[in-house]
């Protein structure tokens, strides 16, 4: 330190204050010449100053590839570059999709190769469209969003099935019986129903359940089937399993409750079960990715 | 409290209008941080929302970054300037009932700006989210400001202007420049909080961003380096270590600064050639910004032995540290293949808190506890507990931005990772949950800080109860004489 060759600008503040007069020190001279001269460098390379209406293009180039399929180079932007990034990306996959796309489903899934391709891409457009409503592992939530991971599938769980499915998307939709039941019948509806997957239930109730079900006044059977097991065509659930999608009858802490699950499912009836269609015209997805995700969703949890 | 019969060194400057924004600068600290911590759990623990708009993190971020910036940062800012440039000029506030106006104005912004935020009022401009009638009285407040500090500038009896006047004057000019341009803004009706930019697309994010970089670099910068300049030469005793550097760093930074602000916007609809600029002013600005830590640790080099005995000083010479440090950083994290990493991530929030904790914070804490024992004719109640606050407030800073610089750059390399066939690694929630033991450790580290503004607060009432019952004690004695 200069402490005593230095001299102090001479001024004092508020009694105490000075200020020496030392000269700027060297490192921090160059320093700042240094971080100059990375600054033109930068400048060279990049787009930089404005000049008139344009500006300076910049050194950097980026080689992508135009839409009449021919290689062009254009100064350094960021949209080049994007575009850039997106071709290599796709060029890297192509062969694969390729592939995918000749080939039946029952020889992809035999390949071993084309079998990992599918897991690592299946699970970025998984998680990238459909991981918001069927949650990251596909395991739906109640009430709301189909489970992917088991093999209880509404509108049929073959691969050609879930295609269609992904690409015209599915409207659920079950009418509301309040207005067309009385309060008794659609109890005794919702004791037949959970008898079917094995509850212990009034079996009276059950059987006056059991009446209304086949019956034209409940006409249940029509789209869920006379074995209560569900059409497929109509998206209407298998009853006599332990799956349950909208009445969340597991979380029910007694037969009252379970009950009172099914009835309310009853008599509101339903109309949320909505996908968007993700193939057809302006689509989201191409055929060889939903294509893809199709043989993806029917890995995940038993297809069938 | 004060009686004429008392002759105190108060009368020679006017200081009750220091002392009011002093206690509202620890005021607001507390509140603040209180509100920092809350919203960095709920990150970690999302269920603190109580689904609620009114306990939202979307509402509560602002009151919070309104709170620091504005209730603690500016308070803090206008009760050192008000101290500084009056002893540095050796002449008294100009502006008469101006003085007050600053005072309760700006308290009053404070408070309507948290209010607006809860009840769902924003512009959505980030750190401008007061919508236009909260502009208008900041404006009026500013100008205020400005007048008095420029009226007392004029009067001073001191031949040349102290450099700490040089830094605050070019912060009350540069926000008022910033202020007034940021919010041009078209009200949807006279009697609606609601409005909307004069700007559209990418000249709006530009305007935002020379705003919102700018509030860094002058109000958060500029300003805080003016309390440096003149309460480390004063605490330490000794000169400033150089008047050329002073001068030299005190252009550069603010010709550079301006430049700065598109380097938030690389990568986005913002033509290409303006980020450029924006990068390489930012690493033009590094020895700049660098001079101000330059001279304040340089200054304090000569009295090392006071850093055992003395907690403010070590409050001092960490907030230079922490300085250094976000200096280098900011330049680093605003070249665009670095930015192409760290942008949207939390290593951004890391930056900012090191420099707003360990430099803003810590400078003020330091030059608080210099002048508030000075305010009040006393001495600190307790030299103990200053030492307790230096410790949870260091350690607090360390954890936050260790946790913000591991979970952002986590971040950062999750959502470019690829696979051996060219796909996403990992989904975007896949990072959220890697995130969470990070965003524990933040909230933990906030915490540490927020206690140890509790401390100071404790600390510096007691000290202002002391210094009133000594007071009222001198004024007896007088009497009885």
């Amino acid at each position: 330190m200069a402490e005593n060759t230095v001299q102090t600008t001479g001024h004092t503040w508020d009694e105490t204050l000075q200020e020496y007069n030392n000269p700027l020190p060297n490192w921090w001279i160059y320093g700042l010449y240094v971080t100059i001269a990375f600054a033109i460098v930068y400048w060279v390379i990049y787009p930089s100053w404005p000049v008139g209406k344009d500006h300076l293009r910049g050194i950097g180039t980026v080689t992508y590839t135009n839409s009449a399929g021919q290689p062009e180079t254009n100064g350094w932007n960021t949209r080049a570059k994007l575009l850039k990034e997106m071709q290599d990306g796709d060029a890297r996959q192509k062969p694969y999709f390729d592939k995918i796309a000749a080939m039946p489903v029952s020889q992809v899934v035999k390949d071993p190769e084309l079998n990992s391709f599918v897991l690592s891409a299946g699970k970025a457009l998984f998680s990238e469209n459909c991981a918001a409503c069927h949650q990251a592992g596909g395991q739906g939530k109640v009430g709301l969003y189909p489970n992917l991971a088991d093999d209880d599938w509404n509108y049929g769980g073959s691969v050609a099935e879930i295609e269609a499915t992904l690409v015209g998307g599915r409207r659920g939709y079950m009418p509301a019986f309040g207005e067309a039941l009385e309060k008794s019948q659609i109890e005794a509806i919702s004791s037949y129903v959970l008898g079917l997957s094995g509850h212990a239930v009034d079996k009276v109730k059950a059987a006056e359940g059991n009446a209304l079900f086949h019956s034209n006044t409940g006409a249940c059977y029509y789209c869920h089937g006379a074995d209560a097991k569900g059409r497929k065509e109509f998206g209407a659930p298998n009853l006599t399993d332990k799956v349950w999608q909208w009445a969340n009858v597991p979380a029910a802490a007694d037969m009252n409750g379970k009950i009172a699950a099914v009835r309310n499912v009853v008599t509101a009836g339903l109309n949320k079960g909505v996908m968007p269609a993700w193939g057809g015209e302006n689509a989201r997805l191409n055929p060889g990715q939903i294509k893809l995700l199709s043989i993806y969703v029917h890995q995940l949890g038993g297809g069938k | 409290m004060t009686t004429t019969a008392y002759s105190a060194p108060a009368e020679q400057y006017d200081y009750e209008i220091i002392k009011k924004f002093t206690i509202m600068a620890i005021v607001w600290a507390v509140v603040g941080m209180f509100v920092g911590v809350y919203i960095a759990s709920e990150l970690a623990w999302p269920w603190l929302n109580f689904d609620s708009p009114y306990f939202s993190f979307g509402r509560f971020r602002p009151v919070h970054t309104g709170a620091v910036i504005f209730g603690f940062g500016g308070s803090a800012l206008f009760a050192t300037s008000y101290y500084v440039v009056q002893r540095t000029c050796q002449t008294r506030l100009w502006g008469g009932g101006l003085i007050p106006f600053t005072f309760w104005g700006w308290q009053v912004v404070i408070v309507l700006a948290a209010l607006s935020y809860v009840t769902g009022y924003s512009q959505g401009r980030e750190y401008a989210e007061m919508e236009w009638p909260i502009d208008i009285l900041i404006e009026l407040v500013w100008v205020a400001y400005l007048a008095i500090y420029i009226g007392t500038l004029m009067k001073r009896k001191q031949p040349h202007i102290y450099v700490a006047n040089w830094f605050y004057v070019s912060f009350i000019l540069a926000t008022a420049l910033l202020h007034t341009f940021n919010n041009l803004a078209v009200p949807v009706g006279l009697f609606t909080l609601k409005s909307y930019s004069l700007f559209s697309g990418p000249m709006d994010a530009m305007t935002q961003w020379w705003y919102g970089h700018n509030a860094v670099g002058f109000f958060l910068t500029a300003a805080f380096l003016g309390m440096m300049y003149y309460f480390v030469p004063k605490h330490a005793g000794r000169p400033v270590y150089s008047y050329r550097l002073s001068i030299v760093h005190f252009w550069a930074l603010s010709f550079m600064y301006m430049w700065v602000g598109t380097h938030h916007l690389h990568w986005t609809a913002l033509p290409d050639w303006a980020s450029t600029l924006g990068a390489t002013f930012s690493i033009m600005l590094l020895l700049p910004s660098w001079g101000g830590m330059i001279n304040g640790i340089m200054t304090l080099s000569g009295a090392w032995d006071k850093m055992r005995t003395d907690p403010i000083m070590r409050f001092m010479i960490v907030a230079l540290s922490f300085y250094g440090m976000s200096t280098f950083e900011g330049p680093l994290m605003s070249l665009k293949d670095v930015n192409a990493l760290s942008h949207y991530t939390d290593w951004t929030v890391g930056h900012v808190h090191s420099g707003a904790l360990g430099w803003v914070a810590m400078i003020s804490f330091g030059s608080i506890y210099h002048m508030l024992p000075r305010l009040w004719n006393t001495q600190m109640y307790s030299v103990k507990l200053i030492n307790v606050h230096f410790w949870l407030a260091t350690v607090g800073v360390l954890l936050y931005i260790v946790a913000m610089w591991i979970s952002g750059i986590m971040q950062g390399l999750m959502w470019r990772a690829f696979d051996d066939f060219g796909n996403l690694q990992y989904s975007f929630v896949e990072s959220v949950a890697a995130m969470h033991p990070f965003y524990a450790m933040r909230a933990i580290g906030g915490l540490f800080f927020l206690t140890g503004m509790c401390v100071m607060a404790y600390n510096c009432y007691k000290t202002i109860r002391q210094g009133q019952a000594e007071a009222s004690n001198a004024a007896a004695v007088a009497q009885a004489a």
